[in-house]
């Protein structure tokens, strides 16, 4: 059992298992319907099987055959309605299982989010993390409700057989097992490995094949790109071997699936003969019902050696969800910074896997300047940004905001400092929702007066939906300039004294650039501003540059001070000023 | 039903006759195997010996071996028919995509690209294994058990007969029933699906803001809306199943009692009707079985489609000419071409003379046309009008093979393949030697960087192994560029826009001497590039509307005067 990678993720879950206790009623319900499905199945050829029977014989009285023919009206009618309310309902219990275990992912990944996002920055880590909820759905209604229901029927089946011949029943018992055990475990077993290595192979062609695709450009330059495809038609033919293997095994289990019930449905037509024995009609009208019985059931048993190789494929979702960090009280601090609102950076050092991201930097911000911190990527100038924020704590020294340490401000802190991204993330929804992120009870009126501000108004007033255009369905409709803007507009609507500038232009034109930083700085003159930038358009408009290198303040001063002083300034800013 | 596109596939006509053929066969078999059945049982039933029964149950035996073992042997055949075909489909649709280039890929979405030669021809396999079993097995095997059924009784015969239509109209009903319903609800449907993956997408944003732990009571109400609606959905799409159970269920039954009645007057005997009953469901399985798999079959076939839409897009590769390799005398000439996409003018008449190893300046800001006017430089992006002529021959576009080989295109980003940094920089020229590229790498100032990779050149390097800095990607680029001496034209599309500002000083020291004898293409909107450049041209709105030397232009006071004030002028204004 431990060589099945679904019972060894299982043996340590908190996102499958729990949820089976939630809404136990309604799973009951929805394993009991179904059920009932498979069970009028056999019961309609069971019943129709005596009624012919018994009607063969003759009977005297016509009444006598009146209750299988009501039944076998019933149990036709009742196949398709267990089974349309099973689906209902089993569908029912999953899609409440996932709101909560989306809750559950979201409050896992919100903890660190914003360290998170930056680990996993190239790839889509989210939209893995949301597919994964997806599987367990699966694994819930492919995998799990039908081996439930199948064990529940095998139980029933073997008792109502005991009711007529306990040696039966018992040879009954024994060979379930080995289509309801026997069959699945080999499956898993046999296929488990090619299934691993399909997945190896499939992945190698994914990141292979995307890795060439970004690349395209380059193959068609060098006037090589048959050669990739012949490279990768050779290991798209492996990947298909192993599919073509997999699928041979598949045919041959089903083939003797199959086999399997039509040696049960021999076996009980001889024990029928020994058990049921009469002369046209009697005891003998049981037989054609036993026989027929055994049919309808092979669906109820067919999937369930596909759906436990399934499970195979859905561990790795369940390992990535418990591989998710548990949610945890955090210690809560209740302290408030005092005016002025000012930075004090005391011999500040970051560390991140034995390197020294910020080495023993020590600054001070005051309330209302404007800082440009100036860096090379990599210099540690957005780590100081995320410690400024208290988002990162600090691995030496502290980082006090009026007096006290940011990062015990924990979610309070977002009243005193708003942030613009390099690429501000804009929601699915409408302009309105988008903007009042920043104060969800903003007026109509000032969600416009903050449009007009940055300069988005007659464009917002010219969209058909105005407000109300949800922002994804504009595709291309919002430039980067414009993304930009409707950043600043739910900054100014939050109304923080602090703001932090992440590379808020990276990716613009050099005069979309003028014009965004130009409304930025006009609009938030009177707030603390802190500047994230790696060139020098713009400086000007700052009191202070900070220039970090290797962790460490290299120099600082006003841009004037600078230009007059510091001819590697100067040299950098003739560049950026075009000479 | 089958579609055209399944029916163009080469052998297809065999295998359906195959397989039509089997089909017969199976029928057979199963009507066998029903009828013996029976016969073993109403031999019991009237009261023989099992042992009187021994040929019936071994004709059982057989015919259900062997019924099931033809299902085996058509998946097999299937198997082979259908990984042959997806084989094909795959390499063409690569030929395509590595012929046509970054065109299709943007058009399409690199991701949907991707997705579409893996998954997409996945589907495409499935699609044919499924639609042909299922269709032939639905066309043959209810109609010759049918046969038997009228044969043994017609009245029960009729009952099935009657209900096949009924079963088809009621699921087609009530399949459009669901389709409006869903059509109804698609917009809220998709903004209640998407929200989830929304919310973890912005999770940051949603910190900032303050909003993040307050959020996820939004996430559990929004996913509570997303169950009524789909549950409210469901509730109709799966009526047409339940119609396809309803009907099939419900006419066994009633075959099931009209032939206990017909039995109780002794209008037919126990065989037959045993027969028959036994039979039933097996009428039914065909198009049981085609239903259950109908959603896998639509999901193949509009991958098929998308897949063939790209296989069959125009190419707009022309006449391909002979172009001598570029030197001091050679000359492109761009005479009136225009470039329209989507019905759109992305470049306006546009005019313009490169010639020998002259140093260019493309200038201009987003929206100016420069990236088009790039594109055609590179024989991406086909022209609506004008000329364009090399060493004076007329070519319908620039998309020639000659042309390209001279080529080296420096983007804003290059990509980095997932591979030792020694095939990336020789990737134009696989056969450089260890001296080769030490060289080119020594001249773009990656010495430094080699030697603190583990493994030297052969250290893996590219997303998913290392990633390089922005700087370091472009010398990688440069030295790829500088390795095939054969490439004279050197196209720049805003190489150093996205680098901090030391980082674009340093490569500038590098790039400047490498772009000696080379016919330059440079476009960007950093303006310190232009005063290494002979000529400038400047774009706006789709426009050429300055080309001259940098003081020339500048002492004209004309577009690059103003937009060069534009960018410089400062924000206290």
């Amino acid at each position: 059992m431990n060589n099945i990678p679904l019972f060894q993720q299982l043996a340590h879950d908190s996102w499958v298992k729990p949820f089976f206790k939630q809404y136990r009623w309604t799973l009951a319900l929805a394993i009991f319907l179904g059920f009932c499905t498979f069970f009028c199945a056999g019961a309609l050829m069971f019943n129709s099987g005596y009624l012919i029977s018994k009607s063969a014989s003759l009977p005297e009285n016509i009444l006598l055959v009146y209750v299988p023919i009501v039944l076998t009206r019933a149990f036709g009618i009742g196949r398709p309605v267990f089974r349309y309310v099973e689906r209902l309902v089993s569908h029912n219990w999953v899609l409440r299982m996932t709101s909560h275990l989306r809750v559950k992912l979201y409050k896992a990944v919100e903890q660190d989010a914003i360290f998170f996002k930056r680990k996993y920055r190239l790839g889509d880590v989210m939209g893995l993390l949301s597919e994964d909820i997806n599987h367990i759905q699966n694994l819930y209604l492919r995998s799990i409700f039908p081996t439930l229901i199948a064990w529940l029927l095998y139980v029933v089946i073997v008792i109502g057989l005991g009711c007529f011949s306990l040696g039966y029943a018992l040879l009954v018992a024994l060979y379930f097992l080995l289509i309801l055990l026997a069959m699945p475990l080999w499956s898993i077993i046999v296929n488990g490995a090619r299934q691993s290595k399909e997945k190896t192979l499939k992945n190698d062609l994914y990141t292979d094949l995307t890795d060439n695709v970004l690349g395209i450009a380059d193959w068609i330059f060098s006037q090589r790109g048959q050669e990739y495809v012949a490279l990768h038609e050779q290991s798209q033919d492996k990947l298909s071997r192993v599919q073509s293997s997999m699928r041979k095994f598949n045919h041959l289990r089903d083939l003797l699936f199959q086999y399997a019930f039509g040696l049960l449905a021999l076996l009980t037509l001889v024990w029928c003969s020994t058990q049921f024995i009469g002369n046209h009609g009697g005891a003998a009208n049981w037989i054609a019902a036993f026989v027929l019985s055994i049919f309808p059931l092979v669906d109820a048993f067919a999937g369930l050696s596909a759906a436990s190789q399934e499970t195979n494929t859905y561990a790795d979702s369940i390992e990535r969800l418990n591989a998710l960090p548990e949610e945890t009280e955090e210690q809560t601090w209740h302290e408030t910074p005092s005016q002025p609102l000012q930075f004090d950076i005391q011999d500040l050092t970051f560390r991140y896997e034995t390197k020294d991201v910020l080495n023993h930097l020590s600054v001070t911000i005051h309330a209302g300047e404007k800082v440009a911190i100036l860096g090379r990527s990599g210099s540690g100038k957005s780590t100081l940004a995320s410690l400024l924020r208290g988002d990162l704590i600090p691995s030496d020294g502290t980082v006090l905001l009026g007096g006290v340490p940011v990062h015990h401000l924990q979610s309070t802190i977002s009243q005193y400092i708003g942030v613009i991204q390099q690429e501000p993330y804009l929601f699915n929804t409408t302009i309105l929702n988008n903007i009042r992120l920043g104060n969800e009870q903003a007026s109509v009126e000032e969600v416009w007066d903050v449009l007009q501000r940055v300069g988005l108004k007659s464009m917002v007033e010219q969209l058909p939906d105005g407000l109300a255009t949800i922002v994804d369905e504009a595709g291309l409709r919002f430039s980067g300039g414009e993304r930009h803007r409707l950043a600043l507009a739910r900054i100014l609507l939050q109304n923080t004294p602090i703001i932090i500038l992440d590379e808020p232009t990276v990716g613009l034109d050099p005069i979309t650039e003028q014009a965004v930083l130009h409304t930025f700085m006009h609009e938030l003159q009177d707030k603390t501003l802190i500047w994230i930038t790696h060139h020098l358009q713009g400086i000007e408009a700052v009191d202070r540059v900070l220039f970090i290198e290797d962790g460490q303040l290299e120099m600082q001063g006003s841009p004037e001070y600078l230009q007059a002083t510091n001819p590697r300034y100067q040299r950098l800013k003739a560049i950026d000023d075009g000479e | 039903m089958l579609d055209k596109a399944i029916l163009r596939l080469s052998g297809i006509r065999s295998l359906m006759g195959l397989l039509a053929g089997l089909d017969v066969l199976q029928a057979i078999f199963i009507i066998g195997q029903a009828t013996m059945l029976s016969s073993a049982i109403t031999g019991l039933w009237e009261g023989q010996s099992l042992g009187d029964q021994k040929v019936a149950i071994l004709i059982f035996a057989i015919c259900f071996a062997s019924r099931h073992l033809i299902t085996y042997i058509k998946d097999r055949k299937l198997d082979t028919f259908a990984s042959e075909q997806s084989h094909t489909l795959r390499r063409k649709l690569l030929e395509k995509l590595f012929d046509a280039g970054p065109h299709i890929v943007q058009q399409q979405g690199s991701g949907n690209v991707i997705t579409m030669a893996l998954d997409g021809i996945g589907l495409v396999e499935n699609y044919i294994h499924l639609i042909l079993s299922k269709m032939i097995n639905m066309s043959v095997t209810p109609w010759l058990i049918l046969v038997v059924v009228f044969w043994f009784d017609w009245r029960s015969g009729l009952i099935l007969l009657l209900v096949f239509p009924l079963i088809i109209i009621f699921m087609i009903i009530l399949g459009y029933a669901a389709q409006a319903k869903a059509d109804r609800q698609y917009k809220s449907y998709q903004v209640l699906s998407n929200h989830f993956l929304d919310s973890l997408r912005g999770i940051d944003t949603l910190r900032f803001f303050g909003l993040s732990k307050r959020y996820a009571s939004s996430i559990f109400k929004t996913s509570e809306q997303f169950r009524k609606t789909t549950m409210s959905t469901l509730r109709i799409g799966i009526l047409s199943t339940f119609a396809l159970d309803f009907f099939t269920t419900l006419s066994i039954a009633i075959v099931a009692v009209f032939l206990g009645l017909r039995l109780l007057n002794g209008h037919i005997l126990l065989f037959p009707a045993l027969s028959i009953l036994v039979l039933a469901p097996e009428y039914f399985l065909p198009v049981r079985n085609f239903a259950s798999d109908y959603h896998a079959t639509l999901d193949g076939k509009n991958a098929m489609q998308a897949i063939d839409r790209i296989i069959n897009e125009p190419s707009i590769r022309g006449e391909q000419i002979t172009i001598a390799p570029w030197n001091e005398h050679s000359t492109l000439e761009l005479d009136n071409i225009t470039v329209d996409y989507d019905g759109k003018q992305f470049l306006q008449p546009t005019s313009l003379q490169f010639k020998g190893m002259q140093k260019v300046g493309i200038i201009g800001m987003s929206g100016s046309g420069k990236s088009t006017l790039m594109n055609v430089l590179s024989g991406f992006l086909p022209i609506a009008q004008g000329s364009i002529r090399i060493d004076g021959k007329p070519v319908a576009n620039l998309n020639q093979d000659a042309w390209r080989k001279q080529l080296a295109y420096i983007p804003q980003q290059p990509y980095i393949f997932e591979a030792t940094l020694r095939d990336n920089i020789a990737f134009y020229t696989p056969d450089a030697t260890d001296e080769q590229i030490m060289q080119a790498a020594h001249v773009v100032g990656l010495d430094d960087v080699i030697a603190e990779l583990p493994q030297g050149l052969d250290t893996r390097i590219g997303n998913g192994s290392r990633a390089l800095s922005g700087g370091q990607a472009q010398r990688v680029a440069l030295a790829r560029a500088y390795l095939d001496q054969e490439r004279t034209v050197y196209i720049f599309d805003e190489p150093t826009a996205h680098l901090d500002i030391e980082t674009e000083l340093e490569l500038k020291q590098r790039m400047v001497p490498l772009m000696e004898h080379h016919l330059v293409l440079f476009a960007t909107h950093r303006l310190h590039w232009l005063r290494q450049m002979d000529t400038i041209v400047v774009l706006e709105h789709g426009k050429v509307v300055e080309v001259g030397a940098y003081e020339d232009l500048m002492a004209r006071h004309g577009a690059l005067y103003r937009l060069k004030h534009e960018m410089g002028s400062s924000i206290h204004e």
